[in-house]
């Protein structure tokens, strides 16, 4: 708790729009004993404005530093006195000095000071002291952790992963559900070119890996077995591994899931005629065909010279589509009736299959770089046989596309966008083709000795929990609904991060992809995994917020077991005692504080972020008593991983907002706490904004439903505000994303135009 | 309900294009620039895309009966903007040259006039024949280059009524029954064609009048050449062409009168012309200019072929033909000189030479690239028929103009 707060104004970015000498003054007459130091550096981010303050700091008249000017994105490097030293950082340039306009939207003059730009900085200042008094510099909770990776599949990924792991000197323990190593690799006669210049065939080279990991002696093998059960939190998890009738015991700290895929349900392939003629196959059939000594027509043995490979018949899969459509139509009618009968729905979510005919396109990549090689291994095998390839899309990604120009220029392998509209029985169990929407000009007639159809990827984590978490949410990873099955979590900023802390995706469980691709996606998440040892053991949060010390505290004696919180938790992270007490686990949380948002009763907190702590910057806001006087004052909540640098960057490209806004940065939309709402309209606040994450399909939360869960709460108060006889309208949720600096300022005076049309909160005054 | 015709991809075809100047035809994407840059390409269907794409599938059947590569002129334009470097212009040659190949038989001509390595069995034929000849009458002289009353006359050892005439009138009738059986081969494939249907204006015409216009417009004016482009290095082709083009009718008058002359001569004597003709004589100075146009015209052609290789290569058929050209240029002209400087010995051995190369120039012109003289003709013919080329419209029949 700071008692004695040093607050520094820097000279350079705040001078001449702020009249700095009697905002000193009026700080230091408001905060006499709290503020004993207030002082106007030339350049305070420099190593002469450090110098300053690290002498008052040793001269022991102040505990903590509010430091007014340049944003808290900015110059970091000279705000550092140590973890027992709290730094708030006012960011009184960008979104003072530099996002300021006057109220009619003009500019101010060469030398003029204007007072609204005053009173702003006087706010931002006033919520800076009362947040440091209500800030602990955190300790960290540092723990005993097992330094050894728990790697589930060993197929090329797993192996890879393993050996990763145990190169950088970590030991690894490796389960495999099959007698010999190498998964799906095994069956692989050759694969597309990994090397340069990307255009020939390449020998898997499985045996070398394999050798390896048997040899390490870092790396503990298990074949025949799978996981039974994996208890705990990373860094002292508990994995329990069953081989035949027996049960073993790791402690392991942090896993990486490389668990692969199945074969899809060849029945979404009926259309197309497989199942019905013979000569019609799998990629993965041909693949096996291929290892296991040469490709042949299943109806008579003999050589195909003519094969023909399909890449994507969407129009056949209209039929499943609606199908699923039905099916989705009547669980939901059936959940609606049972919410109606009063059941309660459980918390722990029963493991659902998710098997769908959508794996198929999902796979799109891969089975066009499956063509690709397997029409190479017909001309492989006989000069004058020839290969066609009727595709949707052709999806030759990145280095890939050489691989493609090097078929392209192979004659014998002939190539034309297509839909196939019908497959046909010729002389001979010969198969002919029909293809419209052609290259060719106009619809054709092809006739071919094989069709080779693409084989769909199955992640594991869509049909088996896999994990075997002994969680409260759950046996296995929780579905968003978004990725049918495949273990991913934020595509975009965290590919490999699962939404279990210490549990990383590599390969064919996170999406369909080749052997180089899950090469490179094993190491990733073999230095994930490392990365969660290595913080876990510091009691540093591993991400989003690396190396963030504080973590949820509980003030157990006022909470009333409601749930919430374990419910809402978006990793898992709370346990419960039978009675329904959160039981946390600080290595599983990733301190976005969705608990603390959610608690009705408001006894989750952090060292240095709390319901108190934001409750009184709130309140610091000075209102003033009328609005045609001094205008209105609209709080804005502000999501710290997107919606704030957004802010920032708008006034650092010029942009300008309305100067009634006031600015409070938060961990996460779901960090936001309704009481926070509650106090800035009581207080007489005209409107609260608050600025999150896109959710739904095209999430960006960094936690997963942060935002998706405020929008809930923020429906929640808007009835208990319309019973006060507040106007909802005048609370509002926006979603944007970091790079939509240019549309936040239209965002924010859009909002301050309806609060004018609105007029005074009713409660101004009371 | 489309109705679906059933491809029969050939790789063998693919690799016989390839073989004869298509070697990059897989490169290309379809992005379809070369039809659009192309500035004689017909609206409906246009080429050379699906020519493209069509070589790629080894569609055999399609090629050949398109009339599409006839109408082009290979102006390189296609060729120069490939994003690809797919050589849309090269493809269309090849598919030119295949079509010489395969028009019409014997199949071993076409074979071997598709390839440099046959190249000595060509020059072999005539070589065997004229020596025999000139073993023949040089036993009679008793010396190989006679010159009786000093005056060296090839008539003495290839007399024209027993060597040169029967011999070049047997290719020639050969020839002509080579084209014959090539334009029915045509004509047959040709009954398939994509019609362009415009509504408006355009009547289907007889093939009568389409062949005059073609004669008019393409041929003795080189008009349509135009639509190519007038810029370097059109300009050079153009000039080269029109100037080989009408020496060589110069020279085909020349050897019209002498030959009318010769024969109608031994009926009514005072036609007879006496050799070798006087350098004054009007018909010698016609030919005399014919073998300056072709020099000429060598030299323009030469030096855009030599660019030509450089930016996008050319074919055995493109040098072929070319270099016969020179031999028979340059041995008809040499072998003058030395008649005039009385070098008996070197003006022989030189027309011996020339009467090689112009064999080689008439007795297997069908599957030379030369064969275009008729089957362009022919096709471009049918192709006004059709209404597929862009023929000169009154503006008020272009806005009538409708392309089904």
């Amino acid at each position: 708790m700071a008692e004695k707060i040093g607050v520094y104004f820097d000279k350079s970015s705040l001078e001449p729009y702020l009249d700095l000498e009697s905002i000193t003054e009026r700080v230091k007459n408001k905060w006499e004993s709290a503020c004993p130091v207030v002082r106007v550096v030339d350049q305070l981010a420099s190593e002469e404005g450090h110098r300053t303050v690290r002498q008052d700091i040793d001269a022991g008249e102040i505990d903590a530093v509010s430091v007014c000017g340049t944003s808290p994105r900015k110059d970091q490097e000279f705000f550092d006195f140590g973890s027992n030293i709290c730094v708030d950082r006012v960011n009184l340039r960008e979104l003072g000095v530099w996002a300021y306009k006057n109220p009619d939207g003009s500019l101010p003059q060469e030398g003029e000071q204007p007072q609204d730009l005053q009173s702003i900085a006087q706010d931002y200042i006033n919520m800076s002291v009362t947040k440091l008094q209500r800030t602990e510099a955190p300790e960290a909770e540092a723990m005993e952790t097992e330094k050894t990776v728990l790697v589930l599949g060993g197929g090329w990924g797993g192996l890879t992963a393993a050996l990763s792991t145990a190169g950088a000197g970590y030991s690894v323990v490796l389960v495999e559900k099959e007698k010999e190593l190498g998964g799906h690799a095994a069956q692989m006669y050759k694969t597309f070119p990994q090397k340069p210049a990307y255009t020939q065939l390449q020998d898997v080279g499985l045996q070398e890996k394999v050798d390896a990991v048997q040899k390490h002696d870092k790396i503990t093998v298990y074949t025949q077995s799978t996981l039974e059960s994996l208890d705990g939190q990373p860094g002292q998890y508990t994995a329990t591994i069953q081989t035949g009738s027996e049960q073993e015991q790791e402690s392991v700290g942090s896993v990486v899931v490389a668990t692969g895929w199945e074969e899809q349900d060849t029945s979404f392939l009926k259309p197309m005629g497989y199942g019905q003629y013979k000569n019609v196959v799998t990629m993965w059939q041909l693949e096996k065909m291929a290892q296991q000594g040469g490709i042949v027509r299943p109806s008579d043995g003999a050589k195909p010279r003519r094969v023909a490979f399909v890449l994507g018949f969407s129009h056949m899969m209209e039929e499943f589509a609606r199908q699923e459509e039905e099916e989705k139509a009547r669980k939901e009618e059936e959940r609606r009736k049972q919410q109606e009968e009063g059941e309660e729905t459980a918390i722990e979510e029963p493991f659902e299959k998710t098997e769908s005919y959508r794996h198929l396109p999902y796979t799109t990549e891969l089975t066009t770089m499956t063509a690709l090689k397997q029409a190479n291994y017909i001309r492989e095998s006989d000069d004058s046989a020839v290969s066609y390839i009727i595709y949707e899309h052709m999806t030759a990604a990145g280095l890939n596309e050489h691989y493609y120009k090097a078929a392209q220029d192979d004659p014998g392998i002939m190539l034309s966008k297509g839909m196939v509209t019908s497959v046909d029985a010729g002389r001979q169990d010969n198969v002919i083709l029909k293809v419209e929407d052609n290259l060719l000009g106009e619809p054709v007639e092809l006739e071919a000795d094989l069709l080779v159809l693409p084989t769909g990827l199955v992640p594991t984590t869509a049909l088996d929990p896999v994990v075997q978490l002994a969680y409260r949410q759950g046996l296995a990873f929780p579905e968003l609904e978004l990725f049918d099955g495949f273990a991913d979590s934020n595509y975009i900023c965290f590919p490999y991060e699962t939404r279990r802390t210490g549990i990383y995706t590599a390969g064919c469980v996170h999406q369909p992809m080749g052997l180089a691709k899950t090469e490179q996606d094993a190491q990733g998440a073999a230095l994930k995994a490392i990365q969660c040892l290595e913080s876990v053991n510091r009691g540093m949060s591993v991400h989003p917020r690396s190396g963030d010390l504080t973590y949820p505290k509980f003030n157990f004696v006022r909470c009333t077991q409601c749930r919430r919180c374990t419910i809402e938790c978006p990793f898992g992270a709370l346990e419960e005692d039978a009675d329904g007490t959160p039981k946390p686990n600080i290595a599983r949380c990733r301190r976005c504080g969705t608990c603390m948002g959610c608690c009705p009763e408001r006894v989750i907190y952090f060292d240095n972020y709390s319901v108190g702590q934001i409750g009184s910057m709130i309140s610091s806001i000075q209102v003033p008593e009328e609005m045609e006087e001094g205008g209105p004052r609209i709080l804005i909540l502000a999501c710290e991983n997107d919606a704030y640098p957004a802010l920032d960057m708008a006034a650092q490209q010029g942009k300008k907002w309305s100067p009634y806004v006031r600015i409070i940065p938060v961990r996460c939309l779901g960090s936001v706490n309704t009481i926070w709402i509650a106090d800035a309209m009581s207080k007489g606040n005209d409107g609260c904004l608050l600025l999150g994450c896109k959710y739904g399909n095209d999430y960006q939360c960094h936690f997963m439903k942060g935002s998706e869960l405020c929008e809930g709460r923020m429906q929640n108060i808007g009835e208990t505000l319309d019973k006060l006889g507040i106007e909802t309208e005048r609370v509002r949720q926006e979603e944007v994303a970091i790079d939509d600096y240019e549309l936040i300022p239209q965002i924010i005076d859009n909002f301050v135009d309806e609060i004018f049309n609105l007029g005074p909160n009713p409660f101004k005054g009371f | 309900m489309t109705s679906v015709s059933r491809i029969e991809p050939d790789l063998g075809f693919i690799q016989d294009l390839q073989n004869v100047g298509g070697l990059d035809l897989n490169k290309c994407y379809q992005c379809a620039t070369c039809s659009v840059i192309c500035p004689i390409s017909p609206m409906d269907k246009p080429f050379p895309r699906k020519e493209m794409i069509w070589a790629q599938w080894g569609l055999k059947d399609k090629v050949v009966q398109d009339v599409d590569i006839w109408l082009c002129h290979k102006c390189g334009q296609c060729t120069e903007t490939c994003p690809r470097g797919a050589n849309p212009g090269e493809l269309m040659a090849a598919l030119r040259n295949v079509a010489y190949q395969s028009l019409a038989g014997p199949r071993f001509l076409g074979r071997w006039m598709s390839s440099a390595k046959h190249l000595p069995k060509l020059i072999a034929i005539p070589a065997v024949i004229f020596l025999i000849v000139w073993l023949i009458t040089g036993s009679i002289y008793g010396t190989p280059f006679p010159t009786p009353h000093g005056e060296i006359e090839f008539g003495h050892i290839f007399p024209g009524d027993f060597s040169i005439d029967p011999i070049f009138g047997l290719a020639a009738l050969f020839v002509l029954y080579t084209f014959y059986r090539g334009i029915s081969t045509m004509a047959q494939t040709f009954k398939e064609q994509p019609r362009t249907f415009v509504v408006g204006f355009h009547r289907p015409q007889s093939i009568w009048v389409s062949l005059w216009q073609v004669i008019k417009e393409e041929v003795i004016t080189h008009k349509k050449w135009r639509d190519c482009g007038t810029e370097e290095p059109e300009e050079a082709k153009f000039k080269g062409h029109i100037l080989l083009f009408y020496s060589f009718v110069a020279l085909f008058i020349v050897t019209g009168i002498v030959a009318f002359t010769h024969w109608s001569g031994k009926v009514v004597g005072f036609l007879d012309m006496p050799y070798p003709m006087a350098l004054w004589n009007p018909v010698k100075i016609l030919a005399n200019l014919g073998a300056i146009g072709l020099v000429v015209g060598l030299v323009y052609l030469t030096k855009r072929r030599l660019n030509a290789a450089q930016r996008d290569g050319s074919s055995f058929y493109d040098w072929y033909l070319l270099a016969t050209i020179w031999v028979v240029t340059l041995t008809g002209i040499l072998s003058e000189i030395f008649r005039l400087l009385h070098v008996a010995g070197l003006s022989y051995i030189v027309y011996y030479l020339h009467l090689i190369s112009v064999f080689m120039l008439i007795a297997y012109l069908p599957w030379s690239k030369l064969g275009h003289l008729v089957y362009r003709v022919v096709a471009l013919a049918h192709a006004r028929r059709l209404g597929r080329v862009s023929t000169e419209i009154s503006t008020e029949q272009k806005n009538q103009l409708y392309v089904l």
